[in-house]
């Protein structure tokens, strides 16, 4: 009896360890990165960094790039968001159980799992080059473009939470509304979104967040562009595509803005991420 | 007058004797139910009397859930089940898929077991079917929505936060608040599944006395677990067991003098 007990107590104890030991690992290596980018990037910080634009070089800043993101971001969640929650709703309302159903859901995960140099050269493909031949090179590159390689990788986020928010909303409430004699679209559009509005919001917030760090899908859209545009179907800069061009530049300086962008990235990310977790406990206290 | 007919008379005269001999509400004839190859309702014939409340009870899967799901047509909104044979209300079967769903829904209401508020105002909740169906003034409106809240013991509790989120009352007040939804729209039947097993005794009390109170507007169907409820609030109680009636008739007798083993069985608690 007693021996049994211990070797229970024992097995649990190296249990609680080894997982312990495993979720520090993890979150070291998160600290770690935190940090190294908080010290490096809050050293880097200056006012300038705001004002004055890439074309500066080591006597500029990030103006330029960190609108361009801003429009490209913008662009993207605002062709994923519709094309995103129409989709999910579908998915979780109308193909429920359906081999069709079933199938988009599958394709969809796959889609949420693509390289997204893959949706860069896809756009390339379907938008900057034929706008190239149409305008005889007039237009190439384009924010616009850079902005839809991004609305497609956060389209399957969106998809996905919309799809899983609105399958959790008991059926009960469906029931409810249909013993009411309302019909289908009625309860879809004012009931049931409504019901997982904050869910799904949290859901575009976080397609924001995973796009908005995005590299390699902007390299073949955006291209980058070291001066100021607000132009959309101009070449255009992001803070991703820079910090990776100047953390491949020798000089220090170059080095130092890099981290800063990465800062202000960084904690755009962390904000946002934030700000969906208090809108999501804010609902499931309500509940 | 012959004999016989004065007889008739006599009865009919002696309102607690008699039988209903009025037309019933609800006429159900041959009803049977599949789901996926199950057959959960076997020719299931029933009579439900105008403003009385009928009782259904039995064991847990017997099929009373799925009986009254079959009033309304609800059961319609998932793939694969399929009901046959005749549900007529007021001599029209509203099986037959010409039936409108919207007409139908909108003269049998229905209260489910746990209280579902819409994720809106207290006053929309109320209003929202109500918009549906018909065009109202803002008045109108006012009037109609402090008229079911009323009726369903609500108003009083309510009157002062309408416009407050319908999640924020307690589960007693929601499903009152669910009565108040449904009888908005002025049905002619109201169906209640298990309305009172998601809440504490006095929430279940204040739903009981309710349901006494909307009898003389309303025909009610209610679908049971707790017998002592049936014979509680019920006029007409149906023991249901394996998909079939076994018996039906005056709560009283069925509690007291039941005329089949299995319903005895059942009530003396010896099964279920």
């Amino acid at each position: 009896m007693d021996t049994l007990y211990l070797r229970r107590r024992l097995a649990n104890a190296l249990a609680l360890i080894l997982s312990s030991a495993a979720t520090l690992l993890g979150l070291a290596f998160l600290a770690w990165i935190l940090w190294a980018t908080l010290r490096q990037g809050i050293a880097a910080l200056d006012l300038k960094l705001f004002t004055r634009i890439t074309a500066d070089g080591e006597q500029g800043g990030l103006a330029n790039a960190m609108v361009g993101s801003l429009i490209i971001n913008l662009i993207g969640i605002a062709i994923a968001t519709p094309i995103g929650v129409l989709a999910g709703t579908w998915l979780a309302e109308y193909a429920r159980r359906t081999r069709l159903g079933e199938t988009i859901r599958f394709l969809n995960d796959i889609l949420l799992s693509a390289p997204s140099i893959v949706m860069g050269l896809f756009v390339y493909t379907i938008i900057v080059l034929p706008s190239t031949a149409l305008t005889h090179g007039n237009t190439s590159f384009s924010g616009f473009a850079g902005g839809v390689a991004l609305a497609l990788i956060a389209l399957p986020v969106i998809v996905r939470t919309t799809d899983e928010m609105l399958r959790l909303v008991p059926s009960t409430l469906r029931e409810a509304a249909l013993s009411l004699g309302v019909p289908q679209w009625k309860l879809t559009s004012q009931i049931l979104l409504r019901a997982a509005r904050s869910g799904i919001v949290t859901g575009v917030l976080l397609a924001l967040a995973r796009i908005s760090g995005e590299t390699a899908p902007l390299l073949f859209t955006a291209f980058g562009n070291n001066f100021m545009t607000l132009d959309p179907l101009d070449k255009m800069s992001s803070l991703p595509q820079v910090i990776y061009q100047y953390a491949n530049d020798p000089g220090e300086a170059m080095h130092a803005m890099a981290w800063a962008g990465a800062f202000v990235v960084t904690l755009f990310v962390l904000l946002l991420s934030l700000a969906s977790r208090l809108l999501f406990a804010r609902k499931v206290s309500h509940d | 007058m012959t004999s016989r007919s004065m007889h008739a008379a006599a009865l009919a005269l002696a309102p607690s004797m008699a039988p209903p001999v009025a037309e019933p509400k609800l006429k159900v004839r041959d009803l049977k139910f599949h789901y996926d190859g199950f057959h959960a309702l076997k020719n299931i014939r029933m009579d439900i009397a105008e403003h009385q409340v009928t009782a259904i009870i039995g064991p847990s899967g017997c099929g009373k859930s799925t009986l009254l799901r079959t009033f309304n047509r609800i059961y319609a909104i998932y793939p694969g089940l399929k009901a046959s044979g005749s549900i007529e209300l007021d001599g029209e079967n509203v099986l037959d898929p010409r039936y409108s769903l919207n007409r139908l829904r909108s003269k049998v209401g229905m209260v489910f077991q746990k209280p579902v508020p819409f994720p809106m105002t207290i006053f929309e909740n109320v209003a929202y079917g109500i918009r549906h169906h018909e065009r109202l003034s803002k008045a109108e409106m006012e009037t109609r929505v402090e008229q079911a809240l009323r009726r369903a013991a609500l108003w009083d509790e309510v009157k002062d936060k309408l416009k407050h989120n319908a999640l924020g009352l307690s589960g007693g007040q929601q499903q009152r608040l669910c009565i108040a939804r449904a009888i908005a729209l002025k049905p002619e039947v109201l169906l209640l599944d298990e309305p009172t097993s998601a809440l504490d005794p006095i929430a279940t009390g204040r739903i009981e006395q309710l349901i006494e109170e909307l009898k003389s507007q309303f025909t009610i169907v209610i679908v049971t677990h707790n017998m002592q409820q049936a014979a509680r609030v019920s006029d007409q109680t149906a023991f249901m067991y394996l998909g079939e009636l076994v018996e039906f008739g005056a709560t009283e007798r069925i509690f007291t003098k039941p005329s089949r083993k299995q319903t005895e069985d059942y009530i003396t608690g010896r099964f279920g």
